[in-house]
């Protein structure tokens, strides 16, 4: 007997290794040992067990997955195999011809890249890196070839007022579905958040940029516009609800509810290393405390959209108020509505620490 | 007569669970598709127009064809807004 419906999606961080130093990762500050990955074996264990509890979309991401590309290939045709529908998100700065063939080969059916500016200059200030006209070739390369491709750009304060050449880029570049999602705050990007924070101007103006765009381009191409969390007045429905829909498997085999949940150092999180999937989505402490409603305090509690945005993100709400069961800060009945309102509207700082692995841990 | 003729868009799939409940997997995303639906996709191989598919499919369902048009133009029609299906 269970009530509990079981997951649809699994997202698979292969690694934390990347050649880019994007400040707005989510990827944790710690990027951990590359010796703790889990193996080939352990991966494809996991996605065997994912498609048996229900499991259909499987995404491969990090860091960055293609640093791991046999592994990588493995692993998709086993998720094909068992009639499962992948996605891989990359940077693309490592699919040649040969790794894209082999991919498409085991089945891979969407391609997710992103780019961090639409121009070279203010893209390698971005990443760290000169590898914007090698994404170039890269898009070229995916688009001749039978796969669904999106394009993503993460908007931030240093990129968002080149929106309209974004747009420009993605109409160039014949892009179906585009992807511009204003930076969530966990993570490398929660570190770097008084030089990422965008002005409200710019979320604006960006709203209507991209209303302009959809009603011009139509059908032909696909928007998605996220907005900042910071700057709505309802949190979102992140991940549909803690533990409803989606579960994420780190590189060194921790089972999250979300991709940021690591972030949450109140919660110790189930290993698939010494547990099944299915005991870490049905049993675990993790993945139990915050599923449906019981566990809400007011100003949720008594709320009815509650089973609409389920008392928005945990992670947020521990990283501003040290209370992973607080109705997260972004909306604006919470009680710690401020530590947004206040972080939003602070000064901006116009540093910012690129993301790095700790030499320690090497 | 719809003469148009539709096939998946790159990176659609359709699913049929071993129950028959099936569905479109989309990049990220997963479209519910009742027994027409997924009837009139699994016909939508690129080699039959919508007036084709809808002949098929009234035999199959022992339905009236002027009432699964409507339904079979307006389900390609939402597809094709959302870059599911292409001509």
């Amino acid at each position: 007997m269970n009530a509990v419906a079981g997951p649809r999606s699994l997202l698979c961080e292969l690694t934390y290794r990347c050649n880019l130093q994007c400040p707005y990762c989510y990827n944790p500050l710690s990027l951990g040992r590359p010796s703790e990955e889990l193996t080939r074996d352990e991966w494809l264990r996991t996605i065997d067990q994912a498609l048996e509890l229900g499991v259909v979309q499987i995404g491969f991401s990090g860091g960055e997955p293609t640093l791991r590309p046999k592994d990588l290939v493995a692993l998709v045709a086993r998720a094909t195999a068992g009639g499962g529908y992948t996605n891989l998100i990359t940077q693309g700065t490592f699919l040649d011809d040969a790794l894209l063939d082999d991919l498409l080969e085991a089945g891979l059916a969407h391609v997710q890249i992103s780019i961090q500016a639409p121009e070279r200059e203010l893209a390698a200030e971005i990443a760290g890196t000169d590898v914007h006209e090698r994404k170039l070739e890269v898009l070229r390369r995916v688009r001749e070839r039978d796969v669904a491709l999106t394009l993503n750009c993460v908007l931030h304060r240093l990129n968002h007022d080149t929106l309209p050449e974004v747009l420009a880029f993605a109409e160039r570049e014949g892009i179906r579905r585009l992807e511009l999602a204003n930076v969530q705050f966990y993570g490398w990007a929660y570190k770097n958040r008084a030089a990422l924070m965008p002005t409200r101007a710019q979320v604006e103006r960006g709203t209507e940029l991209v209303a302009a765009a959809r009603a011009r381009l139509g059908s032909s191409m696909d928007i998605t516009y996220v907005l900042p969390d910071y700057f709505e007045e309802l949190p979102k429905p992140c991940m549909h609800g803690w533990g409803q829909l989606a579960l994420t498997v780190t590189p060194d085999g921790r089972v999250l509810p979300c991709p940021a949940a690591a972030s949450i150092t109140t919660l110790s999180f189930p290993n698939v290393r010494d547990t099944t999937l299915r005991d870490a989505w049905y049993t675990s402490d993790a993945f139990t405390r915050y599923r449906g409603t019981a566990w809400m305090p007011e100003p949720c509690r008594s709320c009815d959209r509650k089973e609409v945005d389920w008392g928005g993100c945990r992670c947020q709400a521990f990283l501003l108020t040290g209370d992973a069961a607080a109705t997260d800060p972004a909306c604006a009945l919470s009680p710690h509505h401020e530590l947004v309102t206040a972080y939003r509207d602070a000064v901006p700082d116009t540093e910012w620490a690129p993301r790095r692995p700790d030499p320690a841990l090497r | 007569m719809n003469r148009t003729v539709y096939r998946l868009a790159r990176g659609v799939r359709l699913r049929r669970e071993t129950g028959g409940e099936a569905m479109l997997l989309v990049p990220e995303g997963i479209v519910a598709l009742n027994d027409t639906a997924a009837a009139a996709l699994e016909l939508a191989d690129g080699s039959r127009d919508l007036a084709a598919i809808v002949a098929e499919l009234a035999e199959r369902f022992e339905a009236p064809q002027t009432e699964l048009a409507q339904d079979v133009n307006d389900l390609f029609d939402s597809l094709a807004s959302s870059g599911f299906v292409t001509r």
